[in-house]
């Protein structure tokens, strides 16, 4: 299972990367397993506007559909659109081209848990 | 999930990193450490794949009476099979409505065997009890001492060939042989459920474990649930509750084709030549995304913008390269009007396709 350690980590199994005021967002290594082969990504549009927590990409495995939720609060700057054609990647390489979208922020925040932390967290 | 049956199968899907799930009373793998889409690849584009599907149920069929009776319960015309052949078949109700659909196996002249759905085999065990006491018949539901499983793929038969002591190759399409199967006997039919050539082989339970293995070590990629479901849903294959239910009648789930009108009288003809006169209010059809997301069971069909049905098998299929589905339409609908789907509160275009939605490699 892995968790890089310069990430920061949800609750709801996604990972951010906060450079400045831009956050990358992606779903963990521990999420990508329990979704199973992921099939299709459901970006949201360019210029959206999300609260922390509030319903962001939908991610789609061979058997169910599931919801991702902004760490974040922002504005959508740039979504990941290899995912529309290899969305897989998200399976083979969650905290790398399997990024989901980049969020300018505009400050709130849900709780962002360290490596450590989130690994405690799995471990409940 | 601890009263769910187990097959004897159990513990090898375990040892195999099955992820065990309930389904139709028994403890199967949905999928194994690999994934359903790797799975999936193995029975389409690799050597084969190996299915437990034990869960389904056998009735066997017999006495004098045997053809007369299972021409009155089944919709197919059961006089139209020689020994060893196989048929795609129907138990309807009076009211022309699904108990489910079966193949029906005729091994001789008063010796027959159906193979049932798991999910309804107490239904239609009863049901065909019921109807069997006006006949010279007996109906013996033979399920707990049968394991079934399905090879499919281009390799299948190169792999069973090395464990029976009969040809393959002999085997026709929906035709079956029984003999020296391993250390044992078995029946193998040249059917499927994934649109590959390939074999379903009815085994005693003593030599579940040990063809189990064999095949595995000849190469065969043991398959869950998630990845069978995707390979028939491909094929445009029914499944009950799916696109067959009590509700439907073969008019709408377009099976009329194994259901022959002017065989005799049979259980629910009555009902169905009516529905065929009046139409039915809803027709199954085939359609494929024009754009992108995935349809999924009971997500409304519109047509020019008004709805028209629902999806009752949908999936992402990775070789028609999108969205497929099956879906019931009103009847004005097979054939004109512009299709959506909606998915999470959108309209997603879509057109009307041909199933089987990828090449069938069955041996014709």
């Amino acid at each position: 299972m892995s968790i890089p350690v310069d990430l920061k980590y949800t609750k709801e199994h996604e990972w951010v990367r906060i450079e400045g005021d831009i956050a990358t967002i992606g779903v963990t290594d521990h999420a990508q397993e329990a979704l199973g082969d992921i099939v299709y990504v459901e970006l949201p549009d360019m210029g959206g506007s999300f609260d922390a927590g509030a319903a962001f990409v939908v991610v789609e495995s061979v058997k169910a559909v599931s919801d991702t939720y902004a760490p974040v609060a922002g504005e959508v700057v740039e979504i990941n659109t290899l995912l529309e054609i290899e969305p897989e990647k998200v399976n083979t390489d969650p905290y790398g081209v399997g990024w989901l979208a980049k969020v300018k922020m505009s400050g709130e925040t849900v709780e962002l848990l360290s490596d450590d932390d989130y690994n405690t967290f799995l471990e409940e | 999930m601890s009263d769910s049956l187990k097959t004897p199968l159990y513990d090898e899907h375990v040892k195999l990193g099955g992820k065990m799930v309930p389904f139709a009373g028994y403890a199967l793998p949905v999928q194994y450490q690999d994934g359903a889409l790797k799975e999936y690849t193995a029975v389409r584009e690799g050597e084969a794949g190996i299915f437990d599907i034990t869960h389904m149920g056998q009735v066997r069929v017999t006495g004098s009476d045997a053809l007369r009776f299972l021409q009155y319960v089944t919709t197919n015309d059961v006089s139209k099979l020689v020994d060893g052949q196989v048929q795609y078949s129907a138990l309807l109700n009076e009211q022309g409505t699904f108990i489910d659909d079966i193949t029906t196996y005729k091994v001789s002249d008063g010796a027959y065997y159906l193979c049932i759905n798991a999910a309804n085999r107490h239904k239609d065990v009863a049901h065909l009890q019921q109807e069997a006491v006006n006949f010279d018949v007996e109906v013996l539901d033979d399920s707990d001492d049968t394991t079934l499983l399905a090879l499919q793929g281009a390799k299948a038969q190169a792999i069973l060939q090395t464990l029976v002591g009969f040809d393959l190759e002999e085997i026709g399409y929906y035709k079956f042989s029984r003999g020296q199967v391993g250390k044992g006997w078995g029946m193998v039919s040249r059917t499927g459920y994934t649109g590959e050539d390939g074999f379903e082989i009815y085994l005693p339970k003593v030599s579940a474990v040990d063809i189990w293995n064999a095949l595995i070590a000849q190469g065969a990629v043991p398959i869950g649930l998630a990845a069978r479901d995707m390979l028939r849903t491909e094929m445009g294959y029914a499944l009950y509750g799916h696109e067959i239910s009590d509700a439907v009648t073969p008019v709408e789930a377009r099976l009329m084709w194994i259901t022959k009108l002017d065989k005799g009288d049979f259980i629910g003809k009555g009902a169905v030549e009516a529905r065929k006169k009046l139409g039915g209010e809803k027709r199954l059809i085939a359609l494929r995304l024009t754009g992108r997301g995935v349809p999924r069971e009971h997500y409304q069909v519109f047509v020019d913008g008004v709805k028209s049905g629902e999806v009752t098998s949908g999936m992402h299929s990775p070789l028609a390269g999108g969205g497929i589905a099956l879906a019931y339409v009103k009847p004005e609908h097979v054939t004109d009007g512009q299709l959506s789907v909606e998915i999470r509160g959108k309209q997603v275009d879509a057109e009307r396709t041909s199933s089987p939605f990828v090449r069938s490699h069955v041996r014709k």
